[in-house]
C-alpha cells in the first residue's frame, strides 16, 4: 500500500516484465535484446526472459518482430565466435576467417533455437522494406539510433501496442507510441528518458 | 498494391493494412497447444555461449 502523502511513481508506459499479472496486448513487438536474453541461457537475464516469454506464449498473443532481428542475432553469434578467440581485440579480427567455423556451428543450433521459438507463436514478420519511412521519422523526430527506430516502426506497422525490450533506446519515444516492457532493472532509465 | 508505414495520423505512423498484415502472418507450425509448448521449451533451454553477447556485438549505438 502507499503511504499517505506518497505519490505512485509515473509509468510513462514502461512496465517490468518480471509483474506476474502483467497484462499483454495482442500483437506484441518483441526485440532482438529480449530474445537473445530469453534464447541463451548463459545470459544474464535469461531467468528473468525466458519465464516472460513463456508468460507470451500461454497468453496466446500474437509476436511481431522486424526482420532485422535475425540478422542481429547472427551478428551477435559471430561477434560471440570472435570474442570467444580475440577477447577484447574481437573487432581488429572481423576478416579472419579462423572463426568462421565455430560461428557457424553456433549459428546453426541458435537459428534452430530461434526457429523453433517462432514455429510455436503466432509471428508477424515485417520487412524493412515496409517501415523504412516511418523509421527514418523515428530517427528525424525523437533520435532514435537506426536499428532501435527500424524494431519500433516495425511493431507499430504490426499493430503492437508494446514492445518487450531490455534496451533502453526505446524509452526516447514518447509513450503514445509505444509502451515498453523492460525487466526492473531498467525501468527508471526508461522512465527518465521517455520525452515530457 | 503494399500498403506503408510511412502515413501519419497527428504524427503516428499508422499500422499496415489489414491484407499486407494477413500475407505476414505465419500461424505456429506445430498443430497441438503441447506441441507448440514443448518446442518453446526447447528453444529456450540447453543454448549456452563462452562469451556473454553484449548490446555493442549487434548494434551499433
Amino acid at each position: 500500500m502507499t503511504p499517505l502523502g506518497r505519490r505512485q511513481p509515473a509509468t510513462r508506459g514502461v512496465f517490468a516484465i518480471e509483474q506476474e499479472e502483467l497484462l499483454l496486448p495482442d500483437p506484441i513487438a518483441l526485440d532482438t535484446s529480449f530474445v537473445v536474453e530469453a534464447l541463451v541461457a548463459t545470459q544474464p537475464l535469461h531467468g528473468i526472459c525466458s519465464p516472460c516469454l513463456a508468460h507470451i506464449f500461454e497468453s496466446g498473443v500474437s509476436v511481431a518482430t522486424s526482420e532485422l532481428l535475425r540478422v542481429e542475432l547472427a551478428e551477435a553469434v559471430f561477434a560471440n565466435a570472435l570474442k570467444e578467440r580475440w577477447g577484447r581485440q574481437w573487432r581488429r579480427h572481423r576478416t579472419d576467417g579462423r572463426s568462421r567455423a565455430r560461428a557457424g556451428r553456433l549459428l546453426d543450433r541458435t537459428e534452430a533455437r530461434y526457429e523453433k521459438m517462432l514455429a510455436s507463436l503466432t509471428h508477424i514478420s515485417i520487412p524493412l522494406g515496409d517501415i523504412t519511412t516511418a523509421a527514418t521519422t523515428f530517427m528525424r523526430e525523437y533520435g532514435l539510433a537506426s536499428y532501435d527506430a527500424a524494431h519500433a516502426a516495425s511493431a507499430i506497422a504490426a499493430g503492437a501496442e508494446a514492445i518487450v525490450t531490455v534496451d533502453t533506446g526505446f524509452a526516447l519515444l514518447p509513450a503514445s507510441l509505444l509502451t515498453i516492457y523492460t525487466d526492473r532493472s531498467r525501468l527508471a532509465s526508461c522512465r527518465t528518458k521517455r520525452p515530457r | 498494391m503494399r500498403s506503408v508505414a510511412s502515413k501519419q495520423t497527428n504524427g503516428r505512423p499508422e499500422r499496415l493494412s489489414p491484407e499486407r498484415l494477413a500475407e505476414l502472418t505465419h500461424p505456429p507450425k506445430y498443430k497441438t497447444v503441447e506441441e507448440r509448448r514443448a518446442a518453446l521449451k526447447a528453444a529456450t533451454e540447453g543454448l549456452r555461449f563462452k562469451v556473454r553477447v553484449t548490446r555493442d556485438m549487434y548494434r551499433p549505438r
